[in-house]
């Protein structure tokens, strides 16, 4: 098979595959500006003259939801957790790598395991804990989201730092730093494609859950998902016109952030596995 | 400036490993001290041990006037420069160098003033803007002095820093750091396992083994008087051969060495009453490869103590030969004149300058003197 050819069914592939996960992205935007009866009835088709809606769904779904409240409430706890996991699992990342003992070890292999853990394992026991302890409001559920973020994040960390030659902490050392500004000034300079890459996937994974803030917080405190979820009235009817607008509005930002930020994904995530 | 005293320092590691086995030495201010051995005889845990990077088992070590067994590494006002260079990669040249001068809170116009005096010095002021991955071996070394310079600590501490750069660039750096050397008059402790170095380099030599120190002296004195043929061995290249030989006295009372079939007089300048107690044993004659010789001058010069040996295999070096040498079941390298006319599978008479033979207890491998 020469080249071109090769080359020309590669290509075919990969746009098939664009074209799948882009797909039902592309219909909640079209259906966004098509009025409630044309959703149901011609969900493929793009708007027209008399399904266009304009921006009615959107000011109808932003009426219903309070989406503003919840963009809010959305914001805080992704910025807040996003910042929590960042900075903890770096530090502990740092001293289980740098300092290695038994109990260091067995650390890291608590972490290691609780990305094994499946949610659903955990979350009715976790919810009823939380609620004990006062977590169930929009800072507790940062810590909760710590926790559930910190596995995998220490372990891409932890990756990274094997990778980093101890020799730069100890120049920093002699430098004049003790440990938090070689950590500050020296080792988490260093690390900023990792941190990104962990800001992101938990950025996504955070802005995006519904099971957790919907168990934890419930309905005092609507996140975006749960707040959208609330367009399904009783009975089954559903505001479909309102829902594909806020859907629209939800994913926007971690869009923006993904875009930004994702060239250093592929580096946060190779550059773990140089030395892993 | 500021001398160093190690005393009776040890590093044992958690699991009973000892590394460095009661290290004494007293450096000088100003003094270039060079540590040397191969990989695993504890050298660079000494340095390490002086940075304060690592924990000092036993000992105590004295930097001036102070004790700093427990002074963490940025009070010691030391200055370490590394194997990896270890610059900080996300900060350019200029930033990389300031970077200690910035965490003392020295006033901006003078960190730029020593910066770019530092970087004169080495001839990297073209570079302080970029970032140390875009820098070659040589300059990232030449930073990697220039952030020691620049904060003029008592202490230089160099950790192989040559060693991952090329034969040319690495014999070119030499000469720098002795330059540099003498321009600062700062102590320097360097740590190499490049003889050449060392015997270039130090005012003085620490030649180390299993972590303990073999010998402490002047570059010529450790190349003339090894205390042992592990240093004889190590320093000098390529290395001093070892026969072993039987140690004869004749009726007249001289003493002849009988390596093999021929034998060697022992002169007036290496005898010893030590050596008598050997009379009749097994010991080993080191001779250096320059020391061996196969032209006529010296044959007829040293006529009493040649040796008679196969050519292996003939190494011109350019301004001279090396022949690799079978004698007996012994093999020696001599290091002969360019013009020699001696091949491979030869058979060739070689004079012995018996005055610098150097003899070593067979079991214990000590000199005999």
């Amino acid at each position: 098979m020469n080249k071109q050819l090769r080359n020309a069914l590669l290509y075919s592939l990969l746009i098939l595959f664009a074209a799948a996960f882009v797909f039902p992205v592309f219909v909640v935007l079209i259906n966004s500006f098509k009025s409630k009866l044309y959703i149901s009835s011609e969900p493929f088709t793009l708007p027209d003259a008399e399904s266009f809606a304009g921006l009615e769904n959107y000011i109808s779904g932003l009426e219903k939801t309070g989406f503003l409240a919840s963009f809010g409430y959305s914001l805080f706890i992704t910025v807040g957790s996003v910042i929590a996991i960042v900075l903890f699992s770096s530090m502990t990342a740092w001293y289980i790598t740098r300092v290695r003992n038994k109990l260091t070890s067995l650390l890291y292999y608590a972490f290691v395991f609780s990305m094994i853990v499946p949610f659903q394992m955990v979350m009715f026991s976790m919810s009823k804990i939380a609620n004990i302890l006062y977590l169930d409001n929009p800072i507790g559920i940062i810590l909760i989201y710590l926790g559930f973020g910190s596995g995998l994040s220490v372990f891409m960390f932890s990756g990274f730092i094997r990778s980093i030659p101890i020799e730069i902490e100890e120049a920093a050392m002699i430098d004049g730093c003790g440990s938090l500004r070689t950590f500050f000034l020296v080792v988490f300079p260093v690390m900023r494609p990792t941190a990104i890459t962990v800001a992101i996937l938990n950025a996504m994974w955070i802005w995006n859950d519904y099971l957790l803030p919907y168990l934890v917080i419930g309905s005092d405190y609507k996140t975006i998902p749960i707040a959208i979820q609330y367009l399904r009235g009783g009975y089954g009817s559903v505001d479909m016109g309102a829902m594909m607008a806020m859907l629209v509005l939800a994913i926007v930002p971690i869009i923006i952030f993904y875009l930004r930020g994702q060239k250093y994904i592929i580096k946060g995530v190779v550059a773990g596995a140089v030395k892993g | 400036m500021a001398g160093i005293k190690l005393q009776n320092v040890y590093k044992i590691y958690s699991d009973g490993f000892t590394a460095v086995d009661n290290f004494n030495l007293d450096i000088t201010d100003k003094e270039f001290i060079v540590l040397v051995g191969p990989s695993g005889c504890g050298k660079s845990t000494t340095l390490r041990m002086i940075a304060g990077l690592e924990e000092i088992s036993k000992g105590e070590i004295t930097i001036g006037d102070r004790v700093v067994n427990k002074i963490p590494p940025k009070d010691r006002n030391i200055a370490m420069v590394f194997q990896s260079y270890a610059l900080y990669p996300n900060k350019n040249v200029y930033k990389n160098m300031a970077f200690s001068l910035e965490l003392h809170k020295m006033p901006k116009e003078e960190i730029r003033e020593r910066v770019m005096n530092a970087a004169k010095i080495l001839d990297i002021e073209h570079l302080l803007d970029r970032k140390p991955r875009a820098l070659s071996g040589g300059q990232r070394q030449r930073v990697a002095l220039g952030r020691a310079m620049v904060r003029n600590p008592d202490v230089f501490l160099l950790d192989e820093p040559l060693s991952n750069l090329d034969a040319k660039l690495r014999a070119a750096m030499r000469t720098e750091i002795i330059k540099l050397h003498h321009d600062l008059g700062t102590t320097f402790i360097y740590v190499t396992h490049d003889q050449t170095e060392a015997m270039t380099m130090g005012d003085r030599i620490v030649v180390m083994r299993d972590g303990v120190v073999q010998q402490v002296d002047t570059p010529q004195r450790i190349y003339a008087h090894p205390v042992n043929m592990f240093v004889a061995g190590f320093i000098g290249s390529p290395q001093m051969n070892f026969i072993a030989a039987t140690l004869i006295q004749k009726n007249d009372g001289s003493l002849f060495l009988n390596p093999g079939e021929n034998t060697i007089p022992v002169p007036e300048s290496i005898k010893s009453e030590a050596l008598k107690s050997y009379i009749g044993k097994q010991i080993i004659v080191g001779i250096r490869p320059e020391d061996i010789s196969d032209n006529s001058t010296a044959i007829s010069e040293h006529k009493n103590s040649v040796l008679n040996g196969l050519v292996e295999v003939r190494e011109l070096m350019g301004s001279e030969a090396y022949l690799y040498i079978k004698y007996g079941s012994e093999r020696l390298i001599a290091r002969v004149d360019k013009s020699s006319t001696a091949k491979a599978d030869d058979t060739v008479t070689l004079a012995v300058d018996e005055n610098k033979m150097h003899l070593f207890d067979k079991e214990t491998g000590v000199r005999i003197e």
